[in-house]
């Protein structure tokens, strides 16, 4: 894209004291090339003036001195009119020239108007703007076999402008919501309201965009397939363009349509394999969804404390220094930040059950001290051992009982082990128990956060079986059928793993 | 199925157990100081948070997206033994300055997002300035700057602000160290458990030291026990249902902090709650669930955490000098003893182990090592000092030398 060159001077009215009375005038022929006036003299633009809206005393010598500004900025230019009949010379000297804006000028106030506008309004994603590029495709591939050139030149006029409307919504919104996250000090109340009514407008319109652009996308193909070429011409057929200077317009009109159409395309099916900007648009809803949520809990957070909290913190600082003894100094900061951890003792009769709770401690035996830190000040590592040793002599038969089960969990869990990944839905059909710890170490996987990429990893509370999942990125659906019925869900990629070597050899047991 | 069913429930169950403990003894969890902790209290949050609300009625809130899961322990400090530390080699408590100072960099930290440490210590010489109770902030002196950088070290501990750039430590060196900052104002929230804010009473200063026991009570004061928590004798504007959660939860709350929880300390109605078979039954509940082992006695009742994992430090343990002389001098004890009689075993034991000489030497080495073992004691609840005279408590019973060693020898 060429760097965007402003002629000098075309903005200079907009700066300075009088800019005001310059925007009105400008203002003025504007209004008046609405209704197909072109050259006003120096009454009518007064009249126009007073219609809109400027009422300040105004003679004629300013408003004069003021046409001439515009007119030495390029503005404005000024033509004699002879046409009229004039009975005397003052009347003939104020009527005579005749103002009207230059093409600069029209432009300047037309940017200015854009500029107003833009300023004023605010941006939204729209559902309807894709519903209506989606429509008119479709109206374009009707047309492209039966319609005549004129509606061809039209639908593609309306595609173009629903697709300006959309990039110029999409700007704005996006530069709102930048702003709306950056904006934190801001008036917590309303701003909560308008976050969370942002948050609210997001997820709406995320839910339906996803099929909207793949409809897009298919429709933009089927253009495709008869071509693009082809539908340009017969619009420029169809447009019907005037030659109003010497060169003919058709080529730079054709030069436009494509690349209008080059930009259809980098939204919704980039030729060079790149993401599509809609689904920048995704992400970048997705992040201001999350990012305004956590403002959100930040602001109801600082709500519920924050006004105080900052008086709160400087009148403990007070206290602190105010408070007599060095104790009383450890107890306020424990009340007041409840930060301090909790103490306990960590030996226990080998068998607590065995006392009777009503026996005063003094009756009882005491529990094991390592003699070894009485004699020589150093204790053996025993915490451990000594619990181990506990277990295994008191609750042996419990254990035994434990690693029955273990076992037989285990080997399900061999059955279950894929040896790589695999879609869900390669297990097919499956004995129901199995299914069911399928289903069992599944939960355990989903209960886990997603990390980088959205896999999903957890291991079982011993460590030794690994389940990996990932989301499938075609959105196929799994269906696994037990002699009890069948089971549907997203067909996850999934790996379930032994950590061990043994584990590896009994599962090749096993298949 | 059901021992897969039974395998999962234990798995649970012993992950739910070790995040309460682990939050009794760390009521603040970042993500990023300790993830698989906080992945764990993350998975568990409904059983744990559930066990803290139903027993000690202490909300736990578990913040996945922001990353810090915090339980707020509401209670009055009725012991001076667990105070904030310097995070340095001695890990010596905070003195009143440091602890100052981390009130007023909380302060000033609340309303910038991002900082440098010297203009943070702008603000602070500005703030306490400005506070006619406050002594004001002096960066040049190196005595102040150590206090600030232990107070930021602290903060930085708790996730509440993040160093982006530098090293807070050599701002003890040099005032012109650069380090950049990132501030968590959420954290920084966190950090205050107390449901009243201390601006609410607005107590004149000079009536803060007459008032402070009143004080501690006022802002611990929460409104679902009733009009006044913990003064309910005398409420009648408080209904049986309030009284009896505030009798379960102010019990719960001495169970799971303290050491032990002696029936001679606790008022009669609470007496009576830990006695019913209620109580009782909620007692074993609650301890299996947090996987302690309950020990209940006569004079009183206790939870042991065989894995160490709520507490802040250990005993017996060979850990520190201190804690040897703890136990041996509670073996001496056989009743109230006087605090010189206690010297005297020290002076005994410095001679018995020539090598604690090194860090006890000195005229006022013996007098330094039992005041220290006494303190390990106290923290315990395993003695008690009134007036020179040391009382052993019955719990200390539990460490006595026991005559028949039968767990000498060790199984093969």
């Amino acid at each position: 894209m060429d760097p965007i060159r402003v002629p000098p001077e075309m903005f200079r009215f907009t700066s300075g004291d009088r800019a005001e009375l310059y925007v009105a005038v400008l203002h003025a022929f504007g209004e008046a090339n609405e209704r197909l006036e072109t050259a006003l003299g120096l009454d009518d633009v007064r009249a126009r003036l007073r219609s809109i809206g400027w009422l300040d005393a105004l003679d004629d010598n300013d408003l004069a001195s003021a046409l001439d500004q515009l007119r030495t900025w390029n503005l404005v230019d000024v033509t004699q009119n002879h046409s009229e009949n004039y009975r005397t010379a003052s009347e003939y000297e104020r009527r005579n020239l005749q103002y009207s804006l230059t093409r600069q000028g029209e432009a300047a106030f037309a940017g200015v108007v854009h500029a107003m506008s833009l300023l004023a309004s605010t941006g939204a994603l729209q559902t309807a703007v894709l519903d209506a590029i989606s429509d008119r495709l479709g109206d374009l591939v009707q047309e492209l076999d039966t319609g005549s050139d004129r509606r061809v030149f039209s639908t593609l006029t309306e595609l173009e402008g629903h697709l300006e409307a959309l990039r110029g919504n999409t700007k704005q919104f996006n530069g709102e919501l930048q702003r709306l996250l950056r904006a934190d000090g801001a008036d917590l109340t309303t701003f909560h309201e308008v976050k969370a009514s942002t948050v609210a407008y997001l997820e709406e319109f995320l839910t339906n965009l996803e099929p909207r652009t793949h409809a897009i996308a298919t429709r933009i193909g089927k253009i495709e397939e008869h071509g693009v070429g082809l539908l340009h011409q017969r619009a420029l057929l169809g447009a019907d363009l005037p030659q109003l200077t010497g060169t003919d317009p058709g080529p730079a009109w054709l030069a436009h349509r494509r690349a209008r159409w080059e930009g259809l395309r980098a939204w919704f099916r980039p030729t060079d394999g790149s993401a599509p900007r809609v689904e920048q648009l995704h992400l970048v809803a997705r992040r201001a969804i999350i990012t305004l949520l956590q403002v959100l809990a930040r602001i109801t957070e600082s709500k519920r404390r924050s006004s105080s909290a900052v008086a709160d913190f400087r009148e403990l600082a007070r206290w602190f220094t105010v408070v007599p003894a060095q104790e009383d100094l450890h107890r306020l900061w424990t009340t007041m930040f409840g930060l301090s951890s909790a103490r306990h003792a960590h030996l226990a009769h080998p068998d607590p059950e065995l006392v009777s709770p009503a026996a005063s401690w003094h009756e009882i035996p005491p529990v094991a001290v390592s003699p070894l830190l009485r004699s020589a000040g150093k204790a053996e590592r025993f915490t451990k051992t000594g619990r181990v040793r506990d277990v295994a002599a008191i609750k042996a038969a419990r254990a035994e009982q434990a690693l029955a089960e273990r076992a037989e969990l285990e080997a399900a869990w061999d059955m279950l082990d894929t040896g790589g990944a695999i879609r869900l839905s390669a297990f097919e059909r499956l004995d129901h128990a199995l299914f069911e710890r399928l289903l069992d170490l599944l939960g355990n996987a989903l209960a886990t956060g997603p990390g980088a990429g959205g896999t999903r990893r957890s291991t079982t509370s011993d460590g030794r079986i690994e389940i990996l999942l990932r989301p499938p990125q075609d959105g196929a659906i799994a269906v696994l059928t037990t002699p009890r019925g069948e089971f549907r869900g997203p067909d996850y990629e999934i790996e379930i793993r032994a950590a061990g070597q043994l584990r590896r050899r009994a599962s090749g047991d096993d298949t | 199925m059901s021992q897969l069913a039974n395998q999962l429930v234990t798995a649970e169950r012993e992950e739910v157990a070790y995040g309460i403990r682990w939050l009794l003894s760390t009521p603040l969890i970042t993500e990023r100081s300790a993830p698989d902790v906080f992945d764990l209290v993350r998975r568990r949050r409904e059983p744990i948070r559930k066990w803290f609300d139903y027993y000690c009625g202490w909300t736990l809130t578990v913040e996945p997206r922001l990353g810090y899961a915090r339980l707020v322990k509401v209670r009055v400090a009725a012991d001076a033994s667990r105070p904030a530390r310097r995070l340095r080699s001695g890990r010596a408590p905070f003195d009143r300055r440091r602890y100052v100072l981390l009130c007023v960099v909380a302060a000033e930290l609340q309303s910038v997002p991002v900082t440098t440490i010297g203009l943070l210590a702008d603000r602070i010489t500005r703030a306490t300035n400005a506070d006619e109770v406050v002594t004001t902030f002096d960066a040049s002196s190196r005595s102040e700057r150590m206090a600030f950088v232990d107070v930021l070290r602290l903060l930085e501990s708790y996730g509440a602000v993040e160093v982006v750039d530098g090293v807070t430590e050599t701002f003890v060196e040099s005032a012109e160290a650069k380090v950049l900052y990132r501030v968590d104002p959420t954290l920084l929230l966190r950090l205050l458990a107390a449901p009243v804010g201390p601006s609410q009473l607005a107590v004149p200063a000079e009536d803060v030291a007459l008032r402070f026991e009143e004080l501690l009570e006022a802002v611990s004061r929460e409104r679902r026990y009733g009009l006044s928590a913990g003064r309910h004798e005398d409420t009648p504007g408080a209904s049986d249902v309030q009284r009896n959660l505030w009798l379960r939860h102010s019990v719960f709350r001495r169970l799971v902090d303290d050491p032990v929880v002696y029936f001679d300390d606790l008022s009669a109605d609470e007496q009576a709650y830990l006695n019913s078979p209620t109580g009782r039954r909620l007692l074993r509940q609650a301890a299996e669930l947090g996987g302690f082992l309950l020990e209940e006695r006569a004079e009183g009742v206790l939870l042991i955490d065989v894995d160490s994992v709520a507490t802040d430090s250990r005993f017996p343990d060979d850990v520190a000098n201190a804690k040897v002389a703890a136990l041996l001098l509670l073996d001496t004890m056989s009743g109230p003893a006087t605090v010189e009689q206690l010297e005297f075993t020290a002076a005994a034991l410095l001679d018995r182990f020539p090598r604690w000489a090194k860090s006890y030497r000195g005229d006022e080495g013996t007098r330094q090592l039992a005041a220290d073992a006494l303190a390990v004691l106290t923290d315990f609840d395993l003695v008690r000092v009134t007036a020179g005279v040391v009382r052993p408590l019955p719990a200390a019973a539990r460490y006595a030398v026991s005559a028949t060693r039968t767990t000498e020898g060790t199984t093969p």
